[in-house]
C-alpha cells in the first residue's frame, strides 16, 4: 500500500491509473506517429527532376526536416525562380499552392524550383491547445485528397528544448518558441539548430541556384495588419508594385508592404540582403489561424466560412472583408497562383532571362472549377522524398 | 453549429461543469477541469478526443518540467542550510535600515524573473531566498507570501527578459526592441511601493528578535554553501549573455544540475527524500496544469476561445479597458503566456495607433496577473508552499490589493500612452535620463527617511511598552 498520509491512495489504485493512462498515451502516439507519413505529392509533366533540400547541405540528411526540392526546368535557357510552400505548415494555401505548382506547371523557358513543405519537421505534429484537425481533404474528380495540417514550428520531438529568448542568426531577439519558426531563422546557420540549418540550406540553394526572384508563401489571420498583400525587400518593390496594379486591374485586392530593415531573420529581409536574389513574401487570409475562429475543423481550413469572423468584420476588427462565404480555400490557393503567375510576368519586363511558365490555374479557373479539378487524382503516381 | 450563439453551449457547459465538480463534489480541481474538457468535447460532437487531451497536456510539457525540477532546487538549498544563511545575513546587515531592506530584498527577490522571465522560478529561488528573511523582520507568512508572489510576477515582466510582450510582439510584427525602459518605469515603483505597502506596517510594529533569526551555516561550511547559487547565477546569466556562444541548457537540466550539486555543500540531507517531497509539493499544481492543457484545447477546438476573444476585443473602447482588466487576468489563470498570445494580441490590433510598446508593456503585465489567479495561481500557489501555507487563498488575499493597484496602473499606462510615448521616446536622452535619475534619487531619500522613521518608532514603541 502506498502512503496514506494526507489522502495518498492504495497501491491498486496507482496501478488502475498508471494502466488507463497507458492506454490513452498509447491511442495518442498512434494518433501521432501516423503524422509522420506524408500524403503524397504527383508530379505534373513539367517536373524534371527532384532532389532532396540536404543536397544543398549535407547536414540535413537522414534528418526529419529534409525536403523534396522539384524542379521544372524549361528547354530553353533563361531566369530562376524559387517558390516556397509550407514556411508554415498551418497555412495549407501555401504548401497547397506549391503542390499545384508541380501538378500543372510547365517551363518553357528558364527553371521554376518548388519547395512544397519547406518546414518538413513542422508537417508531422500540431499546436497543442489549438485544437487543429491532423489532416483536410480537398475533392477532385477522382475522389477526396488528404492533406496534413502541421504547425507554426518545428516537431518539438525534432527540436526541444526552447531557449527562454531565441537571438537568431541575424542578432534578433525574440520569444523562446520562435527558435522553431523558419521564417525568424534566416538566413540561418549550419552549425545552429535544425531550423536554423533548413534556413541556411534554403539560403545556400538560393546562391547555388542563382535564384533570381524567390517567392515565401503564408496565410495570416484575418486580424493580423499584413494581409492579402505582397511584402517585398526593397530590391524587389518595383515589381512587388507592379505586380499588385496588374492584380488590382484584374480584380484581385493586394497590397504591398516595404520588409522592415529592423525585423530580422524573416525570409523577405534576409534572402534580399544575404543573396542576390529579388525576395518577396506572399500573404492569403486563413480563418483557421486566427484566434477570433469559431470551431476548429477541417470543414474551416477548406471552406473558410466562420460566423465569428463576420461579426468582427461587421465590428470593423478585421483587415480583410469577411462575408458570410468566408475565405475557402479555392480562393486562397487561386490568389496565391495567380499572385505568383504576375510576380513572374512582371519579373520577365524588366531581364532578358525570362521565366517563362504556363499551366499556372488562374484565380478565377480555380474559383470556377475548385482547386480539386487542378490536383492529381489521389491515386496517380507519386513522387518525392 | 452554424450560428456563433450556438457555440457558447459547450463552453458555458465546462465552465458550469467545472465549477459543480470543484465546488459542489469538492473533487480535485485537476480532475474537473478534465471532466469538463470531455464533457464540452462530447456536447460539441468530438466524442472523447484523446489525442487533442493529450495534446493539450503536452502544451505545458515545458512548464511542468521547470515547476518540478525548480521545486526540487528549492528544497535543496532548504535543506542545506543556504536559504537561513543568506535571510540571517541580509537582516543582521541591515538591522538599521529596515525600509532599505524591504526594497532591496523586494528587488532581489524580482532579480530571477528578470532574468527567466518565469515567475514560478522567482517565487522557488530569489523568492525562497528572501522569504524567511522578511518572516525574521515580523512580517507575517501570508504577507510574506503575497511579497514574494508579487515579486515573482514583476520580476518576470521587468527586463531583460519579458515573455509575455515577446509573445505579443510576435503576433504583431514588432520586434523586441525598446521596451527596457517601458518596463522599468512600469515595474519598478509598483515594487517599491507594493512592497512598503505589505511590509511597512509589520516592520514598524515589530523589533527584531535575535533568537527567532534563521541560523546561519556560513562558519560551518564557508563559500561552499552558496555553490548551487553560484552555479544557478553563472548559468542562467551565461546563457542570457552570450545567447550565440553558450548553447541554451533549458530552464530544467539548469535546475536539476543546480539541485544535484546541493547536497554536497551545506547540512547532511537524503537527496532522494528531499526531491521526493518536493515532487509531492508541486504534484497537485501540475495535476492542474495537466487539466488546464486539455480545458485550453477543447475550448478551442469548440469555438469557446473564439466566442470569448470575439466577445471581448469587439467592445467599445471605455468598455475596452474593462475588458483588458478583467479578461486578461482572468484568462491567465488558465496561464499568463496564454492569455498574451490569445487576448493581448487583439487588444494590441483594438488598440493600434497608440504606442505600440507601451500598450504591449502594460497588457503584458496585466496578464501576468493571471499568475494570482485561481485556480492555477502559479505564483500565490508557490509562494505558499515557500512560506509553507497550505491554504494558499490566505496569500492570495494579501494580494489582492497590490493586484488591483497593478492592474489600474497598468491600465493608466495605456490610457496616458501618449505623455509616455512624447516622455520615455524622447528624442533628447540625456534629459531624459537626468529627470529619471532625480526620481530615483528622490526616491532613495523617501527611503532612508522611512528608515529612520521605523527605527524611531520602535525605540518609542519600546521605551512605552518597558
Amino acid at each position: 500500500m502506498i502512503e496514506r498520509e494526507g489522502g495518498y491512495g492504495r497501491g491498486w489504485t496507482a496501478v488502475v491509473l498508471l494502466l488507463m493512462t497507458g492506454a490513452v498515451l498509447l491511442t495518442a502516439s498512434h494518433s501521432f506517429l501516423a503524422m509522420r507519413v506524408d500524403p503524397p505529392i504527383y508530379p505534373g509533366p513539367g517536373v524534371t527532376h527532384v532532389v532532396a533540400l540536404s543536397d544543398y547541405f549535407e547536414g540535413l540528411i537522414g534528418t526529419p526536416a529534409d525536403t523534396a526540392v522539384y524542379i521544372l526546368e524549361g528547354s530553353e535557357p533563361g531566369g530562376t525562380a524559387l517558390v516556397l510552400g509550407g514556411t508554415h505548415a498551418n497555412e495549407p494555401a501555401s504548401s497547397l499552392t506549391a503542390i499545384t505548382l508541380i501538378e500543372n506547371a510547365q517551363v518553357t523557358r528558364g527553371r521554376l524550383i518548388v519547395i512544397p513543405r519547406a518546414n518538413h519537421s513542422a508537417f508531422t505534429c500540431t499546436e497543442p491547445q489549438e485544437g487543429y484537425p491532423q489532416t483536410y481533404t480537398i475533392e477532385t474528380p477522382a475522389g477526396p485528397r488528404e492533406f496534413r495540417y502541421g504547425s507554426r514550428g518545428t516537431n518539438p520531438i525534432d527540436q526541444w528544448p526552447d531557449p527562454v529568448i531565441y537571438v537568431n542568426a541575424a542578432g534578433q531577439s525574440l520569444a523562446g518558441s520562435e527558435v522553431r519558426n523558419l521564417n525568424r531563422s534566416y538566413p540561418g546557420s549550419p552549425s545552429g539548430n535544425l531550423t536554423e540549418q533548413v534556413a541556411y540550406a534554403i539560403v545556400k540553394l538560393i546562391r547555388q541556384e542563382d535564384i533570381d526572384i524567390s517567392i515565401d508563401l503564408h496565410e495570416a489571420s484575418p486580424e493580423y495588419p499584413v494581409i492579402n498583400a505582397i511584402v517585398a525587400h526593397e530590391d524587389a518593390l518595383n515589381i512587388a508594385a507592379e505586380a499588385a496594379m496588374f492584380l488590382e486591374f484584374e480584380g484581385m485586392q493586394i497590397g504591398v508592404e516595404r520588409s522592415p530593415a529592423n525585423l530580422r531573420g524573416l525570409s523577405h529581409r534576409e534572402w534580399g540582403d544575404a543573396t542576390d536574389t529579388l525576395a518577396l513574401l506572399v500573404e492569403a487570409p486563413n480563418p483557421a489561424q486566427g484566434r477570433l475562429r469559431g470551431q476548429t475543423t477541417a470543414k474551416l481550413i477548406v471552406e473558410g466560412i466562420d460566423p465569428y469572423y463576420v461579426r468582427a468584420a461587421q465590428r470593423g476588427l478585421l483587415y480583410v472583408p469577411f462575408s458570410a462565404e468566408g475565405h475557402p480555400i479555392d480562393e486562397r490557393v487561386g490568389r496565391h497562383l495567380q499572385t505568383v503567375a504576375t510576380l513572374l510576368d512582371v519579373y520577365n519586363s524588366y531581364t532578358n532571362d525570362d521565366i517563362v511558365v504556363a499551366g499556372i490555374p488562374t484565380l478565377s479557373a480555380v474559383l470556377e472549377q475548385g482547386l480539386g479539378a487542378f490536383l492529381a487524382p489521389p491515386s496517380g503516381p507519386e513522387s518525392g522524398l | 453549429m452554424s450560428s456563433p450563439y450556438a457555440e457558447m453551449v459547450p463552453i458555458l457547459l465546462m465552465i458550469a461543469t467545472f465549477a459543480a465538480m470543484t465546488f459542489a463534489f469538492k473533487l480535485p480541481v485537476s480532475v474537473s477541469l478534465v471532466g469538463a474538457a470531455i464533457l464540452g468535447a462530447l456536447v460539441a460532437g468530438q466524442g472523447v478526443p484523446l489525442r487533442h487531451l493529450v495534446e493539450g497536456t503536452l502544451g505545458y510539457m515545458d512548464t511542468l518540467l521547470i515547476i518540478a525540477t525548480a521545486m526540487v532546487f528549492m528544497r535543496m538549498i532548504q535543506a542545506s542550510g543556504l536559504l537561513d544563511t543568506i535571510a540571517h545575513h541580509l537582516i543582521t546587515g541591515f538591522e538599521s535600515r529596515p525600509a532599505s531592506l524591504l526594497v532591496l530584498m523586494m528587488l532581489f527577490a524580482m532579480s530571477a524573473g528578470m532574468i527567466t522571465g518565469s515567475s514560478t522560478a522567482a517565487v522557488l529561488t530569489t523568492g525562497a531566498i528572501v522569504a524567511p528573511a522578511f518572516i525574521a523582520l515580523g512580517i507575517s507568512k501570508n504577507k510574506t507570501g503575497a511579497i514574494i508572489a508579487m515579486a515573482g510576477i514583476l520580476g518576470m515582466i521587468a527586463p531583460p527578459v519579458n515573455i509575455p510582450v515577446m509573445i505579443i510582439g510576435g503576433g504583431v510584427d514588432m520586434p523586441y526592441i525598446g521596451f527596457a525602459l517601458p518596463l522599468l518605469v512600469l515595474t519598478l515603483p509598483l515594487a517599491v511601493a507594493i512592497v512598503l505597502l505589505l511590509g511597512l506596517k509589520s516592520i514598524r510594529a515589530t523589533t527584531i528578535d535575535r533568537s527567532l533569526l534563521p541560523p546561519t551555516y556560513h562558519r560551518q561550511y564557508g563559500w561552499k554553501l552558496y555553490l548551487p547559487l553560484v552555479i544557478l547565477v553563472v548559468l542562467i546569466v551565461l546563457e542570457r549573455a552570450l545567447p550565440s556562444i553558450v548553447p541554451s541548457f533549458g530552464m530544467p537540466l539548469v535546475f536539476m544540475v543546480c539541485a544535484l550539486v546541493a547536497p554536497f555543500t551545506g547540512r547532511r540531507m537524503n537527496p532522494l527524500v528531499v526531491a521526493r517531497d518536493a515532487i509531492r509539493a508541486a504534484l497537485p499544481v501540475m495535476g492542474i496544469l495537466a487539466g488546464v492543457g486539455m480545458f485550453l484545447q477543447i475550448m478551442a477546438l469548440t469555438g469557446g476561445r473564439g466566442f470569448i476573444v470575439s466577445l471581448l476585443v469587439g467592445l467599445p473602447l471605455g468598455l475596452l479597458y474593462l475588458s483588458i482588466g478583467l479578461s486578461m487576468p482572468l484568462f491567465g489563470a488558465v496561464s499568463a503566456y496564454g492569455s498574451a498570445s490569445i487576448l493581448g494580441v487583439p487588444f494590441v490590433l483594438a488598440l493600434l495607433g497608440t504606442n505600440e510598446i507601451i500598450v504591449a508593456s502594460a497588457l503584458s503585465l496585466v496578464a501576468a496577473m493571471g499568475d494570482l489567479m485561481p485556480p492555477t495561481a502559479l505564483a500565490g500557489l508557490f509562494a505558499a508552499k515557500v512560506v509553507d501555507q497550505p491554504n494558499y487563498t490566505r496569500v492570495l488575499k494579501h494580494c489582492l490589493i497590490p493586484a488591483l493597484l497593478t492592474v489600474g496602473v497598468s491600465l493608466g499606462y495605456i490610457a496616458t500612452a501618449d505623455f509616455w510615448d512624447r516622455f520615455l521616446f524622447w528624442d533628447n536622452r540625456l534629459a531624459l535620463y537626468g529627470i529619471l535619475l532625480a526620481i530615483t534619487a528622490a526616491v532613495a531619500v523617501v527611503i532612508l527617511i522611512l528608515d529612520r522613521w521605523v527605527i524611531r518608532h520602535r525605540v518609542a514603541t519600546g521605551e512605552a511598552q518597558s
